[in-house]
């Protein structure tokens, strides 16, 4: 049995709170980066449950990130809907399109469902450029709506228009989707995913019905990173096709990575310092594909279960038992 | 009619790249069972070292062309030493991800070294059209076509005639048969890599003239030549060869007839459908393996 208190629940309660306390220390400036690690973080932690826990390697994560952004924007702003049916709607969209698309997919295994992501990544990524009348093409779509208050008892309301309540907005769907995720994995479901991802013949000789759990873990994923999309759109207010570009959903898979997939504190580990370093050392933008490219090859030969992988390890080895870590531990 | 031809005759030019590029992936792909993301972003960077040789020490084109190919040749085995090497053994989503790792550094480096503005690769004859009764082709165009037939010819000889060429053949077909026969199996590996990545520094000096210079121009023909891999039947080259044409005719018709914003769509969703009802292409052999 676990103690309420196990190292390392207090671990995650001492992080929500840094979490939680820091924007109120720290300038505006700092705040609207950690809203983006904390955006980034989602993705990360969608993608982690479909490479990290299922086995399947997408490099089509932007097309749903795309989709869930240009969904609120087109909903919100050429059919002048209010920020919350539309929010909600760009989610089921997002969601809607990983199961159509995860059907045909999924059926595919290795290189091939990666290529398959990839082009898939690539069509959404051409239709939001020449799509014009829709989209915006190239000039994107300005005044994606922030989200309207809520009103309270008491007769109070919720509102979001500081860059201080928007990042608690994106913070609070980060904490929900890291407690489904962790819910999830540790659920018969989870357990089936996580059979499929060691090793999927073996699973269907099991009995589990290997087609239906992955497209229920990709379904689960686009719809997670199209709440990440669409909270990008609201905060940002213009989205742009740089969102739905394909490289957005490697350099995810490299925060992923060099954090450690698999684990439940690696995507966030790994957005942290992959966004935090280039961040503290002020290197320019058109350098970070380039140093986030040299991360990952690092990691992905030295380190292939990222900063976590290598920390459950270390302990590991010091308790001298046997790790009962989640997930594909020693596979990237 | 003439306008079909012409079509035609465009989307054969296209597709010649795709032939390079494609071909290329097959052979990696063959020994190394990595889809090499990178690939694209290798022609991109032959496009650009052909661009400086010839447009910043005036070098004549076709010494460029061979010179850069080499270049590209070199990096090949560089990447397959520092990086495929080391993670041979590994699970083979890893070596996915350190062929995506490649393409973000060739792009980030593209990015920061050529800058993202658009170049015109120049050379005397990059203005001049070949007309043939009521048809047109650029003049590069045409070099393309006749280079890649020699290329594709030589390639193919090297395959079949030669003992290394052999020896590639039968670690593509069986990796622990090779080695029993005693194939040096990593050199071979190594070999392939080398040839795969000349292919595509000959594609990226070839097109460079017939085209605009831009550190993203390798995404859409690397995902074309992947889908034509796909079409044809992966692993086998005249598979890979023939899907490539079609799939330039398919984009040269799509543009031409339907839209040329959506030309690149049509040509993923071909590959999409060919993969939902026939995975293992025109000519391939099984898709899954054990």
């Amino acid at each position: 049995m676990k103690s309420v208190f196990s190292p390392e629940r207090i671990g995650w309660l001492l992080a929500l709170i840094v979490a939680v306390l820091l924007p109120l220390v720290v300038g505006g400036y700092l705040t609207s980066i950690l809203l983006l690690i904390a955006i980034w973080s989602i993705v990360a932690v969608s993608l982690n449950l479909l490479y990290g826990y299922t086995g399947q390697l997408s490099l089509g994560h932007s097309a749903f990130l795309g989709i869930g952004a240009y969904a609120l924007g087109i909903i919100g702003v050429k059919l002048h809907i209010g920020f919350w049916p539309a929010f909600f709607a760009a989610i089921a969209i997002s969601g809607l399109f990983g199961f159509l698309i995860g059907i045909p997919a999924l059926k595919l295994r290795g290189p091939y469902f990666v290529l398959v992501t990839l082009g898939f990544a690539a069509i959404v990524g051409v239709i939001v450029l020449g799509w014009t009348q829709l989209t915006g093409g190239a000039n994107g779509l300005a005044g994606v709506p922030r989200p309207t208050p809520i009103p309270l008892p008491f007769g109070k309301t919720l509102r979001f228009d500081s860059l201080l309540a928007m990042y608690y907005f994106t913070l609070f769907f980060l904490v929900l989707i890291a407690l489904i995720c962790h819910r999830l994995v540790r659920s018969l479901l989870g357990r089936t995913f996580v059979a499929i991802s060691r090793d999927e013949n073996l699973a269907e000789a099991l009995g589990i019905n290997t087609m239906q759990k992955k497209l229920i873990s990709f379904t689960i994923s686009a719809l997670f990173s199209g709440v990440a999309g669409a909270l990008y759109a609201s905060y940002n207010s213009v989205i742009s096709p740089d969102i739905a570009y394909f490289a957005r959903g490697m350099d995810v898979l490299a925060c992923l990575i060099v954090g450690g997939a698999g684990t439940m504190a690696g995507p966030m580990i790994g957005t942290f310092v992959m966004t935090a370093i280039p961040e503290a050392l002020q290197i320019v933008p058109t350098l970070r594909t380039l140093i986030n490219g040299f991360i990952l090859l690092i990691f992905i030969i030295f380190l292939p279960t990222g900063i976590a992988g290598g920390f459950k390890a270390l302990f590991a080895r010091r308790r001298r038992s046997l790790s009962s870590g989640m997930g594909r531990n020693g596979i990237a | 009619m003439i306008e079909l031809a012409q079509y035609l005759l465009n989307g054969i030019s296209q597709g010649c790249v795709y032939v390079l590029l494609a071909s290329g992936l097959t052979i990696i792909f063959g020994i190394l069972n990595v889809p090499n993301f990178a690939q694209g972003h290798l022609y991109m960077v032959a496009a650009y070292l052909g661009f400086y040789m010839v447009m910043s020490y005036a070098m004549n084109y076709w010494l460029a062309l061979v010179l850069a190919t080499f270049a590209l040749g070199i990096l090949g085995l560089l990447v397959y030493f520092f990086v495929f090497y080391p993670i041979r053994n590994a699970p083979e989503v890893n070596l996915f991800v350190a062929a995506m790792a490649l393409l973000m550094i060739l792009e980030g480096g593209a990015l920061f070294l050529f800058g993202t503005e658009t170049k015109w690769f120049l050379i005397p004859w990059s203005r001049s059209v070949l007309s043939v009764g009521n048809l047109s082709l650029q003049v590069q165009r045409v070099i393309v076509i006749a280079g890649t037939t020699v290329v594709m010819l030589a390639l193919w000889l090297f395959i079949k005639r030669t003992s290394l060429g052999a020896a590639l053949e039968a670690t593509a077909q069986h990796r622990e048969g090779a080695l029993l026969c005693g194939i040096k199996v990593s050199r071979i590996s190594a070999m392939a890599f080398v040839v795969g990545t000349a292919l595509a520094g000959i594609a990226g000096v070839l097109i460079g003239p017939a085209v605009l210079l831009e550190p993203t121009m390798g995404m859409g023909p690397l995902l074309v030549a992947f889908s034509a891999i796909i079409f044809g039947g992966l692993g086998s080259v005249a598979g890979a060869v023939l899907g490539s044409v079609i799939l330039g005719v398919v984009e040269s018709l799509a543009s031409g007839y339907i839209s040329a914003t959506y030309n690149l769509a049509f040509v993923f969703a071909i590959m999409i459908i060919m993969l939902l009802f026939r995975p293992k292409g025109l000519f391939g052999k099984e898709v899954w393996r054990p």
